[in-house]
């Protein structure tokens, strides 16, 4: 493209490089460095006079160096005398911290919003913003792309039982996301909440829910999870020992059978199958026009454990049919440091339930008082779900080993794939918990765990993989994730960003609509 | 510190509601004369002086009139700025245009930001608002905006009027959403009442299909409380009330906070399922009130007063006090 030139922050190389690919271009000289005492130090090396500039960063694990690296970039565009400065973020920095979420909290990505102007910019393209309000912030137009088209494609070409699926929200507040999607594919939708302030008081509900299971499945169930119970136990400081339990997986995989409704005796066909399909190996980068081999056994299987089903435990399949068609299953398990368990399960010291009566009625025992205060200081002040912070705090609670919480799937998942939808991931601990919920509790067949933006703090992604109710993660390539991470990953897929990023910029720059990137397309 | 003292100064829009804040406070509402000229011009003069004075305005948003309350509103902070108040703080039980807050269609405006800067520019120095649509719209101001919440009050008239459905008998309670979005609002109510909760996803039409309203969750038998910012013309809730009647609930009643009930909304709230529709004062509510029954036992439409919550804002604002304890608590009367 003529009087174009796109820049690459340090963050991103790769998208930037297949972006400028894409046009057809090379990304424009620059030289980027660090002072010995780390202050960010600029040059470039062409002429930008006059000229279209996109600079493109995403985030990274040194977040505040690449912001910093992105106005730095920026203003000297400006000073350049450059024609128009776009910065394209892939990955809005800060998108999180849009609103108060407590008291006194900072609105940081208005700051963020700020500093850019200042910088210079006169136009952002970014992908799925964690609210879409933030184009707000900004005084320049903001062009939010969407990677649902993409999604929606990708899912369509490699789940082959996609006409099947549920999509699951794990948390109230993504629902919309979530329903979007499903409107998209015309998949129905489902939604597990994590409550805190349901204890042992709603376990009436629960055991009527799972007394519809067979019997003997259900001791079955039972045993195997608070086998699991113990695990937890003994490693208190870490919050998800799935890494113990690796190697186990078929026990694990005959529990997630058990709870379709079949007697044990009967699962071995199933099981067999469906460990088999696990191990077919899975790309790492999948074109979205190439299916997976490794699951197309399937459908015969699904087919195969249903036939199961119903000749034996017919008059409880009835039941289940039934709640299936009026869409209106409630089902509710025990969480405890983030993992489904038994409703015979110990309650650990202080349950959820305890604390909340405290905060409703302040002359209960001071003692507990305090520490019901130290659990909950955000949540006391926040009024309203708007001013809480859901996934971040729900990861603190999950994260806490005396804390147990009540989870609740809402939505019929049985024997059915489900994909849980959110815009991004981060800490892993909240997907574990819902994915165990749909597996364990709703008795789902397969789980495809889906994101814009792959953040993967810590060991998330490790935690990911090693957690035996998930079978795909799907992440754009929106925030970088390293080559070792890929390659080591046997579920994740990412999809790659670059095509839609490279025709936004394209049609910037020669003033075309950009409408047509948000469509579903329906080859 | 300060030796400066509250005024209270009132649009045009909504005086019962200033009235009530000002008794709350115990001052008197500031003289001011707001007038049209022939060409519909918005003329005000503020009748006493506000020089060194905390200043604050409060309007709200008539329905029919809300492009004309805004002028107003602009023009008054503007009196004030160039009259040297202190500080200007506007009072929005309702922000206007807060609905249209994203680019959620190409080449959609969002317009409450521009909300947000012409309320900058008139002068304003602080906004108290309350249920915003969305809580970034905070992020659209670049002074400090305190977003009080009706979930309190909420709150207390469950307790006080479904007390005993909230201890199980009667069927018990449930929340519901009526849509997607609101979903987090319902479970946040769920939550702190210890009560199941519902959804209603209004799935879009598949090809030769009427399009439908899906209930998730479990209503049958049950009293169901629908909960939601605002109500406009109600449509959305009267088709929830009558999907939950025909999933077997017992009773419905809609607790919302703006209730602006534009269109034929009492038509449509007359004829549908809904048993009671719960409002909050934040919008003037005119002859709509004695429309649905008015005070009487059948009435269809109940008011809960959030005065005392605004005018103790308005009190611990000028005072330098936290604001963080109306967020959770309704105060006392």
């Amino acid at each position: 493209m003529r009087n174009t030139l796109i820049f690459a922050g340090s963050s991103c190389p790769d998208l930037t490089h297949s972006i400028c690919g894409n046009l057809g271009m090379s990304p424009a000289a620059v030289e980027l460095s660090q002072f010995a005492n780390g202050e960010t130090s600029v040059k470039i090396l062409t002429s930008i006079r006059e000229k279209d500039v996109f600079v493109v960063q995403s985030g990274s694990p040194k977040i505040n160096d690449s912001i910093m690296e992105l106005l730095i970039l920026i203003s000297a565009c400006k000073g350049g005398s450059a024609n128009k400065i776009t910065a394209v973020l892939p990955y809005f920095p800060y998108s999180r911290q849009s609103k108060k979420k407590s008291h006194r909290g900072a609105i940081t990505a208005r700051m963020l919003a700020n500093l850019l102007h200042v910088a210079g910019i006169n136009h952002v393209i970014t992908v799925d913003l964690h609210a879409s309000q933030m184009q707000g912030f900004f005084k320049c137009p903001v062009d939010n792309l969407h990677a649902e088209p993409l999604i929606a494609r990708w899912i369509r070409y490699n789940v082959p039982t996609w006409r099947e699926a549920v999509c699951v929200s794990k948390n109230a507040g993504g629902t919309k996301r979530v329903t979007s999607l499903a409107d998209a594919l015309k998949l129905n939708f489902g939604m597990v909440t994590t409550d805190r302030r349901r204890g042992a008081k709603d376990m009436t509900a629960s055991m009527i829910l799972s007394g519809r299971y067979d019997g003997s499945a259900e001791k079955d169930v039972d045993s195997g999870v608070s086998k699991l119970g113990i695990n937890d136990d003994g490693e208190q400081d870490i919050p998800f020992v799935s890494r113990a339990r690796t190697g186990r997986g078929s026990d694990d995989r005959s529990e997630r059978c058990t709870h379709n409704t079949t007697p044990p005796k009967k699962t071995h066909a199933s099981q067999s199958s469906v460990t088999s399909s696990r191990r077919a190996p899975t790309p790492t980068i999948t074109s979205p026009l190439r299916s997976e081999h490794g699951h197309t056994s399937q459908p015969s299987q699904s087919s195969l454990s249903h036939t199961n089903n119903t000749s034996i435990a017919s008059p409880i399949e009835e039941a289940a049919e039934f709640t299936d068609e009026l869409a209106r299953e409630v089902t509710h398990g025990r969480l405890v440091q983030g993992h489904i368990v038994a409703d015979d399960y110990p309650s650990p010291s202080h349950s959820a339930m305890s604390s909340s009566i405290i905060l409703d009625n302040p002359d209960e025992d001071p003692m507990t008082m305090s520490h019901a205060s130290s659990f909950f200081t955000s949540d006391a002040l926040g009024g309203t779900a708007d001013a809480v912070a859901s996934s971040d705090e729900e990861e603190e609670n999950l994260s806490n080993p005396h804390l147990e919480q009540m989870i609740t799937l809402v939505g019929d998942v049985r024997s059915r794939t489900v994909f849980i939808v959110d815009d991004m991931i981060d800490k892993s601990g909240s997907w574990i918990a819902a994915a165990e919920t749909v597996v364990k509790r709703g008795g789902a067949t397969k789980v495809y765990v889906i994101a814009t933006h792959g953040l993967f703090g810590g060991d998330a992604l490790e935690d990911l993989e090693d957690c035996n109710c998930i079978d795909k993660i799907l992440v754009t390539n929106s925030f970088p994730i390293p080559k070792e991470k890929m390659r080591d990953s046997k579920k994740l897929v990412v999809l790659d960003l670059s095509v839609l990023l490279s025709e936004a910029i394209r049609r910037n720059h020669y003033g075309e609509s950009i409408s047509a990137l948000f469509s579903h397309s329906n080859d | 510190m300060a030796t400066n003292s509250i005024k209270l100064l009132t649009g045009s829009s909504h005086p019962q509601l200033a009235k009530l804040v000002a008794d709350r406070l115990g001052i008197e509402l500031a003289k001011t004369m707001s007038l049209n000229y022939s060409n519909q011009e918005t003329s005000v003069t503020v009748g006493e002086s506000v020089r060194d004075e905390d200043v604050f305005i409060l309007q709200s948003t008539a329905p029919g009139d809300i492009n004309d309350g805004l002028m107003e509103l602009l023009i008054m902070i503007n009196a004030c700025k160039t009259a040297s108040a202190r500080r200007i703080t506007a009072v929005l039980p309702n922000f206007p245009y807060a609905r249209q807050d994203k680019k959620d269609k190409s080449r959609a405006p969002i317009s409450a930001k521009l909300i947000a800067n012409m309320l900058q520019t008139a002068g304003c120095n602080h906004v108290i608002t309350m249920d915003l649509h969305a809580s970034q719209i905070q992020g659209f101001f670049n002074v400090p905006v305190d977003n009080l919440y009706a979930e309190p009050s909420t709150l207390r008239w469950i307790e006080d009027n479904l007390a005993r459905e909230v201890q199980g008998d009667a069927g018990g309670l449930v929340i519901v959403s009526p849509d997607a979005g609101g979903a987090k609002r319902a479970t946040s109510i769920a939550d702190r009442l210890d009560l199941p909760f519902a959804l209603i996803h209004k799935e879009r039409a598949r090809p030769n299909e009427v399009s439908r309203m899906v209930l998730v969750g479990d209503v049958k038998g049950k009293t169901c409380i629908l909960v939601d910012d605002m109500a406009d013309t109600c449509g959305t809730l009267a088709k929830a009330a009558s999907t939950l009647t025909e999933n077997g609930a017992k009773d419905v009643v809609a607790i919302v906070t703006h209730g602006i009930l534009s269109g034929n909304a009492i038509d449509i709230i007359l004829k549908s399922a809904l048993r009671t529709v719960v409002v909050t004062n934040t919008v003037p509510l005119g002859d709509k009130f004695e429309k649905l029954g008015g005070d009487r036992k059948d009435g269809k439409l109940k008011v809960m007063d959030i005065s005392p919550t605004l005018a103790e804002a308005i009190r611990r604002t000028h005072n330098g006090e936290s604001v963080s304890f109306l967020f959770t608590h309704v105060p006392s009367s």
